[in-house]
């Protein structure tokens, strides 16, 4: 490495050309696309149902939630979020973490972590709607 | 972590003054971009009041500097009228070419020259380009064809060859690739703007017969995926070129065949 | 090939444009939103497990340092969202001006950049303007 980063070769071709591509780049440029056009109505329209919670008791926060319509803009809501903003932090890992078996525990766990954190968060939408519809 | 901060080394101390003679008419301030390989120190920031009477773009300044006050200056320059990209610098923050930089239309004031960004300096503002080319090589910048040319040419409509506008005449002077802060952070693996604006050129030509290679070799996440279309490229063009938009088209092409 | 060679200067030289502020903006909204995230998961988690739960999350979120943030997500999310939009304009290959620019004139996306920002704060104060009266209504 030279002081700029970038290899010092006596093969200049060779180092441009690396290992060659991966074949895999556009997988994720594309979920993240879609998941932003996905969050273009769902986040507008969680505005609106956030600002619908505020001042209100916990009952009628159960029972927004429990309205089948919102649980489930609520759960794709949660699924879009979590893969857009997972997909984010795994772009800002590649841009900036360059030890290579710090960025692969690093993509390694916001995967994890993202799918627990979403996981959690629709089975407390579901555990709502579903007690509000069992009990209700 | 990616080097947001200059290597020690790198940094750039204070440098020397050269005041404007007595006679000078019209004078404006230079601060110049300096590093001498030959002396094992930091680069420095030289100033330079210059008498621009008689000089209309920034590359004259320079030359007269070079002439003038201090023949040791070093930078690359040739046709003086924007073809052929070898004075190509970083002017007041942006890069550009210096011969087709009028003084009139930069903002008043002080003027600061450095080399390139985020490259190694060989001298001054001669900065070693062997990666950027090379990278320009990887695209493989030629027509590649398996099919024989029917009648000994190959023939395109005007169409076509419409379709190339925008594309071709780039000069490979690296304005746009070393202001890429993605190129800058990622520059070994990130193949850049102008590399990736030369492989749509041959993307977008009607004869070319290797599209399917080409695109292969280029979905990769840090080859192509890197351009976050920040757009700093397209901004410094000196041709008014878009590489921003070539590297959206070749996008475009990937996702078209993988869907 | 010496490799004593020096680094050229690079971000703390280059001139900052809108298109740049913006590609900046929205990385660190990027970031700050996957907080927010965290909070929505918190909500929901905490309505689903009873008013005790949810009291504390209304309480961490109408205390003053609760609505500095709230207010930070919300423009977080208008400036994600308005600028994500011109994002996909651009991967369409639009919103470029024409195909070789002439060098007098300024890039055509610098004013719908200065766009995306503008609305995105106005709209975060019509957000808390609305909010405002309805609580103070209350």
């Amino acid at each position: 490495m030279n002081i700029a980063g970038q290899p010092v070769s006596p093969a200049p071709l060779k180092t441009a050309l690396g290992a060659g591509a991966s074949h895999t780049g556009v997988h994720y440029w594309w979920l993240q696309r879609l998941t932003a056009i996905a969050l273009i109505p769902l986040s507008l329209w969680f505005l609106f149902f956030a600002s619908a919670l505020v001042g209100i008791d916990y009952a009628g926060v159960l029972a927004l939630i429990a309205n089948p319509i919102h649980a489930l803009l609520l759960i794709c809501l949660t699924i879009c979020l979590y893969w857009h903003g997972a997909i984010g932090l795994q772009v800002i890992t590649e841009d900036y973490i360059h030890s290579r078996p710090l960025e692969m525990m690093l993509k390694v766990g916001i995967r994890l972590g993202a799918a627990v954190g979403c996981l959690a968060c629709v089975m407390a939408i579901l555990s709502v709607w579903l007690g509000a519809t069992l009990h209700g | 972590m990616a080097q947001f901060k200059l290597p020690r080394t790198s940094r750039i101390k204070t440098g020397h003054h050269y005041p404007a003679s007595p006679q000078a008419r019209s004078v404006r301030r230079f601060k110049i971009y300096r590093w001498n390989p030959d002396v094992d120190s930091n680069p420095h920031l030289d100033t330079f009041d210059v008498d621009i009477s008689g000089c209309n773009m920034v590359l004259d300044v320079l030359l007269k500097v070079k002439d003038e006050i201090d023949s040791t200056f070093a930078l690359r320059r040739s046709c003086r009228e924007g073809v052929c990209g070898s004075c190509a610098m970083n002017i007041n923050g942006e890069n550009g070419l210096a011969c087709i930089t009028e003084l009139s239309r930069l903002k008043p004031g002080d003027v600061s020259i450095y080399p390139l960004p985020h490259m190694p300096v060989v001298k001054d503002l001669v900065v070693d380009m062997t990666h950027f080319y090379a990278q320009y090589a990887s695209v493989e910048p030629w027509l590649q064809t398996t099919s024989m040319p029917g009648n000994g040419e190959r023939l395109q409509s005007p169409e076509d060859r419409a379709k190339l506008d925008g594309l071709y005449e780039c000069i490979l002077c690296a304005c746009c690739t070393t202001s890429c802060p993605s190129w800058w952070w990622n520059g070994d693996r990130f193949l850049g703007p102008a590399a990736l604006l030369q492989a749509y050129r041959w993307l977008a030509d009607s004869r070319d017969e290797a599209t399917g290679k080409r695109l292969d070799g280029l979905n990769d996440a840090f080859k192509l995926y890197r351009c976050h279309a920040i757009l700093n490229g397209t901004n410094v063009c000196p041709k008014g070129l878009n590489p921003a938009k070539a590297i959206a088209e070749i996008k475009g092409m990937i996702l078209r065949r993988s869907l | 090939m010496p490799v004593h060679r020096r680094l050229s200067p690079h971000l703390g030289i280059y001139r900052w444009r809108v298109n740049m502020l913006q590609s900046t903006l929205h990385r660190l909204t990027g970031l700050f939103l996957c907080a927010g995230v965290l909070l929505v998961s918190w909500g929901a988690i905490a309505a689903a497990y009873g008013k005790p739960a949810w009291d504390d999350y209304v309480g961490f979120c109408t205390n003053p340092i609760g609505i500095l943030l709230m207010i930070g997500w919300s423009w977080s999310l208008l400036f994600h969202l308005c600028n994500g939009v011109q994002h996909l304009v651009h991967d369409a290959a639009r919103n470029y001006g024409p195909p070789v620019r002439d060098l007098m004139s300024m890039p055509v996306y610098w004013a719908t950049g200065w766009f995306v920002v503008v609305v995105s704060a106005l709209a975060t104060l019509l957000l808390w303007a609305v909010l405002g009266l309805r609580m103070a209504g209350r």
